[in-house]
């Protein structure tokens, strides 16, 4: 016997996917954001066989599909290093890595836009790089990047819909399994659509806001 | 089990229709996200609130709402209305609109960033509104924004590998099934990487090349 309506059970399931969706989400991008820093830092310090070798990995990374990515994780290192993957830990490892790449980018970016003379003025003051880093560049290339890396996080969202094609029951794999037991396509995609569309708002609310606050100090306060 | 890649040897034909495929719907669904994106670029910069509102819609909810969701809700649910087409025609429908939608914007960009004395100069002349769109807005849109609209391109090189969940046997998929037939996950999807890599790096190369010959009269400005 199959229930083909809806049941007051399957918002349980819409929430409960939503929720994977946006763990998932919230860890990779902090998981991401750490290692892309710290990337980026490694780069500012010219550090010899890293640092190309990090400017090569995320290239790969950016310019290749997360769905191979994902595949190359779950299903090829296990083969390759005789491990288990389970499809979250795959999941945790691809979209960190891959968000990673990006926040590089952002990072290394957010780090030149800072005039020449700022940082040659601090070294002149006697600050080590490591307080030129912390104190001067930091505070100013968090400002620069928030904008950017608010658009990043709104398409890593989507990005971790991807998920569900290994098995981990995410929003989309929740409206996979809701579309085969209901049939009503038009109305799964229309409900679990609008759910991820209403979380990337918000993620870009959020970013605005948070650009607004870390940019007050450049505001227009009148005269 | 060491790596070795020469095992993937005998099944490089099998790969190559893959990726033919891949190549196939990609190059329809750039023209399609091309004409889409012109279209909703037009009605976005368009004088009328009504138009300009329904375009921005149109972008918005595509642009946040991820593609795998938008692929599941055409692929499901055009049977249900009695559209019967194949999983390819349902593929390159999908990612001519998501395209398109992306295109749109960076199209818009182009033309918003005209100079308004070359428009007023040809509405002096009496040019009819379609012509001035035909003739002069969108050559000059165009080429100012081959780099962007590039990116783009690539970006829909790298989706196109989410067909395969729609039973699409193209690039990604039949890397699927020569996986499962060599039981060498990671030898496959690592190659599938880099050749995915590779690929997008010789489209940017070749927009780069593109853009330089279509901008050769205004170099200084652009470059």
């Amino acid at each position: 016997m199959r229930y083909t309506s809806f049941t007051p059970y399957d918002f349980v399931l819409l929430a409960q996917g939503l929720g994977v969706s946006l763990a998932l989400f919230l860890a990779t991008s902090l998981i991401g954001l750490v290692i892309g820093t710290i990337w980026a830092v490694i780069r500012f310090y010219r550090v010899p066989v890293l640092t190309p070798f990090i400017a090569f990995l995320a290239e790969l990374l950016k310019n290749s599909p997360v769905l191979v990515q994902l595949f190359l994780v779950f299903f090829g290192l296990p083969a390759l290093l005789k491990i288990n993957v389970t499809p979250v830990e795959a999941a945790v490892i691809t979209l960190s890595g891959n968000t990673a790449a990006f926040i590089y980018v952002i990072a290394v970016s957010a780090i030149e836009s800072i005039g020449r003379d700022q940082i040659e003025s601090a070294r002149v003051f006697g600050l080590s790089r490591w307080q030129v880093l912390h104190h001067i560049i930091a505070p100013q290339a968090m400002a620069f990047a928030v904008g950017p890396l608010t658009g990043l996080l709104v398409n890593q969202l989507q990005v971790t819909s991807l998920i569900s094609v290994i098995g981990v029951v995410d929003l989309t794999k929740i409206g996979n399994i809701l579309n085969l037991r209901t049939l009503k396509p038009f109305i799964v995609w229309t409900i679990v659509g609008g759910l991820y569309y209403v979380t990337a708002k918000l993620v870009a609310l959020g970013g605005a806001m948070l650009e607004k606050r870390l940019r007050a100090h450049t505001a227009w306060k009148g005269l | 089990m060491p790596f070795d890649v020469t095992i993937l040897a005998p099944h490089v034909p099998f790969l190559l229709k893959g990726a033919l495929l891949t190549a196939e719907a990609c190059a329809l669904a750039l023209v399609g996200s091309l004409i889409i994106g012109l279209l909703v670029a037009a009605l976005r910069t368009s004088s009328s609130p009504l138009l300009s509102r329904a375009a921005f819609v149109y972008v918005d909810l595509f642009r946040n709402i991820p593609f795998i969701v938008q692929l599941f809700f055409f692929f499901y649910g055009l049977p249900e209305i009695g559209i019967y087409v194949d999983a390819f025609t349902t593929g390159v429908i999908a990612l001519s609109i998501a395209g398109g939608a992306f295109s749109s914007d960076v199209i818009r960009s182009g033309i918003l960033a005209i100079d308004t004395g070359i428009i007023e100069a040809a509405e002096v002349s009496g040019l009819s509104k379609p012509v001035i769109f035909r003739k002069i807005v969108m050559p000059i849109a165009l080429r100012t924004s081959i780099r962007p609209l590039g990116s783009v391109f690539i970006n829909l090189v790298l989706t196109s590998s989410i067909l395969s969940t729609i039973t699409l046997n193209e690039l990604t998929g039949s890397a699927k099934i020569v996986a499962s037939d060599t039981f060498r996950p990671f030898e496959v999807y690592a190659v599938l990487l880099i050749a995915y890599a590779s690929l997008t790096y010789l489209v940017s190369l070749a927009i780069g090349v593109l853009h330089r010959r279509l901008n050769r009269d205004r170099m200084p400005e652009v470059a």
